[in-house]
C-alpha cells in the first residue's frame, strides 16, 4: 500500500501542467518516431537526449519515457501496413499483422496491436508499481547460464520463420550470425573479420542493417510490381473508406486476442526486467510461446493472437526495463542505457539509492507512465484512419517516400552515411536473398539474438571453467531447460506420434 | 490525405534537421581557411567549433565533451561561437578518430576530440594510429580504480561456493593458488589492463583467476550484485553509490595509497601482501588535429586551462564524478601520453 501512496504522490507531479504537456509531446514524437523504419526507441531517444538536459530532471525523463513507452506502439504501424517494422520489437508483429492487412483488415490488426499494447502495458506498470525494487533483484538473480538458456528460448521462434524450405531458412539463419560476428569480439576486443577496413571493426550497425533487409528490400519489390499495382488500381474503382468504427473489433475478435494479451503481457514484464534483454526479447519469447497455445489461425497468416501476443509483451517489456533502471541503476536495455546517461546528465546519481533520495523523480515517472499509456493509446487509435490511407496511396508516391525514410533512419544512427552504404548493400541483398525464396525474418532474429547469446554463454563458461554443469546446477535453471526442451522436442514427438498412429492405420 | 502526407514530411524534415544538425557546419566551413588563425600570431576562433566524441551520447566521454563546450562557452572563452559536440561512433570510435587524425589543415583548428586513455587502447590495438598523428591539447583528469565486492550476492562462482571470503582480497589470491577458481569483473580497456598487471604482480594466471568483460563498468556491477563475479573493478564514481547502500564492499585499492570518505577502508596491495602496488592511471584529454597550428594549439590548450580553473568544472564535474584535478597543459600531455602509450605498446607486444 505504501507504494501506491507514492504512486498518488506521483500523479500529483506527472499530472502537472507542463509535465502532462511534455508527456503528449513525448507520446507523438515517439509515435512518429516508432512508426519511421529504422529509427526505435534508442535513436529516438539519442536524439532528443541533448535537448532536454536543461530540462528539469523529473520533466525531462517523463518526455523521453512517453517517448520510449509509444515508440513501441508506433513501431507495429509500418510493420502492419508495409510488411517494414518501425523498430526490432516489431519484427514479430509483422509476421501476422502484414498478412492480417492484406487479408483486407488492416484497422483490426492495427487495432489488435493498439489495444494489446495498452493491455500489455498496463500489465508492465502495474507490476512495476507494485514491486517496484523488487522487481529489480528477482532480474539480479538471473546469470548467464539463465540468460543463456532464455535466448535459447527466443532462438527457438526462428523455426517457425524459416518457410517451406528448411535448408535455405537454416542457410539464412546463419548468415545472420555471421554478420552479427563482424567486427570487435565483445569479451577480448579481437577483431573478427574485418578485413583490415576501420568501419567494419565496428561491426555491422544494427538499425540500417534491419532498414535495408526489410525496409529497402520492400521498395525494390515495390518497384517491381509497380505496373501491377497501377493496373489493379484502374480496375478497382470503388475504393473502400475505413473509419473508426470499422476497425473495431468483434466480440469475437476480443475474446481471441485477450488471453495471448494477458499471458504475453505477465511474461514480456519479467523478460524486460533481465539484465541486457529489452523489448525484443520480450516479444520474441511472447511469439514463441504462444506458439504453444491455441489459436485459430495458425500463427503466421494473419492470426489475432499473434500481433497480440508479440505487442503486449513489447509493452510489458519497456515498462519492466524500468524497473532496474530506477530501483539498481541498471540499464536493462540499449534504450535503458541511453536514460541513464541522461540521468547523470541532469545531474541525478542513478543507484540503489535512487528511490530514497529523488523519490518524487522516481514515482512520477511510473505514474506518467499510466498517463503516457493513455495518451497513447488515443492519439494510436485516432490516427487509424489516417494510417490505413497509407495504403491507398500509389505505389509510384510509396516509393520515393520510403527510400527517403530509410536513408533517414540509417543516417541518424550514427550520423553518417556509413550507415546508408550498410542499408543499400542490405537492401538488395535482402532484395535478392527474398527474390530467390530465402526467408529474411530469420536473418534479423539471428542478428539480434546470436550476439546476446554468445556473449552470455561465453561468460557461463568462463565461470564455470569449461563445464557444462552451470546450466542445470539450480531449479531455476532446470525449469527454464524444460521449456526450452518442451518447445524445441514437440515438433519431433508429434511427428513420430503422427507416424506411429499412420502406422497402425495402415497395419489394420 | 494531403494532411497525412504533409505530416509525414515536416516530421522528415524535423528528423533530417535533427540528424544533420552535427554536421552542418563542417560543410559550409571548407574554403573559408584559417580565419582570423592563421600559423603566426594569436588565435581566435570565429566560426562554429566541432567536438568530435567516439562515444555515444549519454556516456561518461559525452557527458565530459558536453561539460567542458558549457564551461567553455558560458565563460565566453571560445569568443562567443557555437561548440557542436558531435558523436561518431562508427567502427568503434575509430572513424571519428581517424577523421580527426588526418584532417586538413586550417578546419584543424575548429575541431576538438575527446581523447581517453581508454581511446587510445583500442586505437592502437586495431588501427596504425598512434597519438602522434594528433595533437594532444589537455589532459583535464585523472582517475584511478578499485576493486568492489558484493558478499551479500547469491553464491555463483566456484569461490563463493566453497565459503571464500570476498571481502579479503589475500584470501582470494590464496584461494586462487590452490586451485579455487576466482572471477574478476570489469569493463572494456582501462579494467583489462589493470586486470593484468594485477594478474602479474600476484603471480597468478588467467586459468586461476579469471577475466570477463562487460560492455560498461554498470553492466559489471550488475554481475557483481548478482553474485556472478567475485570482485569487480570499477572507478569511484560508478560505485559510490552501491557503497553507500551497502551493496558493495570496497576490498582493495588500486593505487599508491588509500582513498578517502567510505573508500578509506580497501588496503592497497602492498598492505594486503608482499606486493608492489598497482596503479592504472585513467586519464580523460582533449586532441586536435595532428595539422592544427601551432597558435591554434596554444589557445585551446590554455582555453582548457581556464576550464580547469573554474568553479563550475570542480563542483560540477570533478567532485560528482569523484575525480582528481589534474591538469596537463599541451606539452607535458603530450609527453604524459607518449610514455603511457610506449608502455601500454610494449606491454602488449605491439611494435
Amino acid at each position: 500500500m505504501e507504494n501506491f501512496a507514492s504512486l498518488l504522490a506521483g500523479f500529483q507531479v506527472a499530472l502537472a501542467p507542463e509535465n502532462i504537456g511534455v508527456c503528449l509531446l513525448g507520446a507523438v514524437l515517439g509515435l512518429v518516431v516508432g512508426a519511421m523504419p529504422g529509427i526505435g526507441s534508442l535513436a529516438g531517444c539519442a536524439l532528443l537526449l541533448p535537448l532536454t538536459y536543461k530540462f528539469n530532471p523529473t520533466t525531462a525523463i517523463i518526455m523521453l519515457g512517453a517517448l520510449y513507452y509509444a515508440n513501441m506502439y508506433g513501431g507495429s504501424f509500418s510493420a502492419i501496413l508495409l510488411n517494414i517494422p518501425g523498430d526490432s520489437p516489431a519484427i514479430t508483429t509483422a509476421l501476422d499483422g502484414y498478412p492480417m492487412a492484406r487479408k483486407g483488415r488492416p484497422g483490426q490488426a492495427l487495432m489488435t496491436a493498439n489495444l494489446a499494447s495498452f493491455i500489455g502495458g498496463t500489465i508492465g506498470i502495474l507490476i512495476l508499481t507494485l514491486t517496484a525494487s523488487g522487481l529489480a533483484t528477482i532480474g539480479l538473480m538471473f546469470g548467464y547460464a539463465e540468460m543463456t538458456i532464455i535466448l535459447l528460448i527466443a532462438m527457438t521462434s526462428i523455426s517457425w520463420l524459416i518457410g517451406e524450405n528448411p535448408i535455405k531458412g537454416i542457410v539464412i539463419t546463419m548468415l545472420g550470425i555471421l554478420v552479427a560476428s563482424i567486427g570487435m569480439d565483445t569479451l577480448s576486443g579481437a577483431p573478427r573479420y574485418e578485413f583490415g577496413n576501420m568501419y567494419l571493426l565496428g561491426g555491422i550497425p544494427f538499425t540500417p542493417f534491419i532498414i535495408g533487409c526489410v525496409g529497402f528490400a520492400q521498395v525494390i519489390k515495390l518497384i517491381n510490381e509497380r505496373e501491377a499495382d497501377e493496373k489493379k488500381r484502374s480496375s478497382e474503382d470503388s475504393k473502400q473508406k475505413l473509419s473508426i468504427k470499422d476497425s473495431m473489433l468483434t466480440g469475437h475478435d476480443f475474446k481471441r486476442m485477450l488471453p495471448p494479451t494477458l499471458r504475453s503481457g505477465t511474461i514480456g514484464t519479467f523478460v524486460g526486467v533481465l539484465p541486457g534483454s529489452g523489448a525484443t526479447t520480450g516479444s520474441m519469447v511472447g511469439y514463441a510461446i504462444q506458439k504453444k497455445f491455441k489459436s485459430e489461425e495458425p500463427m503466421g497468416t494473419g492470426a489475432i493472437e499473434g500481433i497480440a501476443s508479440s505487442e503486449a509483451a513489447n509493452n510489458a517489456a519497456a515498462a519492466g526495463a524500468f524497473a532496474p533502471l530506477l530501483a539498481l541503476g541498471i540499464p536493462g536495455s540499449g534504450t535503458g542505457a541511453v536514460l541513464l546517461g541522461g540521468l547523470m546528465m541532469w545531474g541525478l546519481n542513478p543507484g540503489p539509492l535512487l528511490f530514497d533520495t529523488n523519490p518524487e523523480f522516481c514515482w512520477g515517472l511510473i505514474s506518467s507512465m499510466y498517463v503516457a499509456n493513455i495518451f497513447t493509446l488515443l492519439v494510436a487509435i485516432l490516427v487509424i484512419p489516417f494510417l490505413i490511407k497509407i495504403l491507398s496511396v500509389p505505389v509510384k508516391y510509396m516509393i520515393p517516400i520510403i527510400t527517403c525514410v530509410c536513408i533517414v533512419g540509417a543516417f541518424s544512427t550514427s550520423n553518417s552515411m556509413y550507415g546508408v552504404i550498410v542499408m543499400f548493400v542490405s537492401g538488395i541483398v535482402g532484395y535478392l536473398l527474398d527474390k530467390n525464396g530465402f526467408p529474411t525474418a530469420p536473418m534479423l532474429l539471428a542478428f539480434v539474438l546470436a550476439p546476446m547469446l554468445e556473449e552470455n554463454m561465453r561468460k557461463a563458461f568462463i565461470a564455470s571453467r569449461g563445464s557444462l554443469a552451470i546450466f542445470t546446477d539450480s531449479p531455476l535453471k532446470l525449469v527454464l531447460l524444460a521449456v526450452f526442451l518442451v518447445l524445441v522436442l514437440t515438433p519431433t514427438v508429434k511427428a513420430i506420434r503422427k507416424k506411429m498412429g499412420a502406422g497402425k492405420k495402415t497395419r489394420v | 490525405m494531403k494532411k497525412f502526407l504533409a505530416l509525414t514530411l515536416a516530421s522528415l524534415m524535423l528528423l533530417t534537421l535533427a540528424a544533420c544538425g552535427g554536421k552542418t557546419d563542417s560543410g559550409s566551413d571548407s574554403g573559408s581557411g584559417s580565419g582570423s588563425g592563421g600559423d603566426s600570431g594569436t588565435f581566435t576562433p570565429s566560426k562554429t567549433v566541432t567536438w568530435t566524441c567516439t562515444s555515444s551520447a549519454g556516456g561518461g566521454s559525452d557527458i565530459f565533451s558536453r561539460k567542458i563546450s558549457e564551461i567553455m562557452t558560458n565563460e565566453g572563452l571560445v569568443n562567443g561561437q557555437t561548440i557542436v559536440v558531435s558523436n561518431e561512433t562508427d567502427g568503434a570510435g575509430e572513424i571519428g578518430r581517424n577523421k580527426i587524425a588526418t584532417m586538413k589543415a586550417g578546419d584543424a583548428d575548429y575541431n576538438l576530440l575527446t581523447f581517453n586513455s581508454g581511446d587510445l587502447m583500442p586505437m592502437v590495438q586495431n588501427t596504425k594510429n598512434r597519438a602522434a598523428n594528433f595533437r594532444i591539447l589537455a589532459i583535464m583528469a585523472v582517475d584511478k580504480q578499485l576493486l568492489f565486492s558484493c558478499p551479500s550476492s547469491d553464491s555463483k562462482t566456484d569461490y563463493a561456493k566453497a565459503g571464500g571470503d570476498q571481502t579479503d582480497f589475500a584470501a582470494a589470491i590464496e584461494a586462487a593458488k590452490n586451485g579455487t577458481f576466482v572471477v574478476i569483473g570489469g569493463s572494456k580497456g582501462d579494467d583489462i589492463t589493470t586486470y593484468n598487471k594485477l594478474l602479474a604482480e600476484v603471480g597468478l594466471d588467467d586459468t586461476q583467476m579469471s577475466y570477463i568483460t562487460y560492455d560498461s563498468t554498470s553492466d559489471a556491477i550488475t554481475a557483481a550484485l548478482g553474485g556472478n563475479v567475485d570482485f569487480v573493478i570499477s572507478k569511484p564514481a560508478a560505485a559510490s553509490q552501491y557503497v553507500e547502500s551497502g551493496d558493495l564492499t570496497p576490498v582493495l585499492a588500486l593505487s599508491t595509497e588509500r582513498y578517502a570518505g567510505n573508500l578509506a577502508d580497501a588496503p592497497t596491495l602492498s598492505e594486503i601482501g608482499d606486493y608492489e602496488d598497482v596503479e592504472v592511471p585513467v586519464w580523460r584529454g582533449v586532441a586536435g588535429p595532428a595539422s592544427m597550428s601551432d597558435s591554434a594549439v596554444a589557445f585551446w590548450s590554455d582555453a582548457l586551462g581556464k576550464v580547469a580553473g573554474t568553479e563550475a568544472w570542480h563542483k560540477e564535474y570533478l567532485e560528482t564524478n569523484q575525480l582528481l584535478d589534474q591538469y596537463m597543459d599541451t606539452a607535458s600531455a603530450t609527453t604524459y601520453v607518449t610514455e603511457y602509450e610506449a608502455d601500454y605498446m610494449a606491454e602488449n607486444g605491439i611494435s
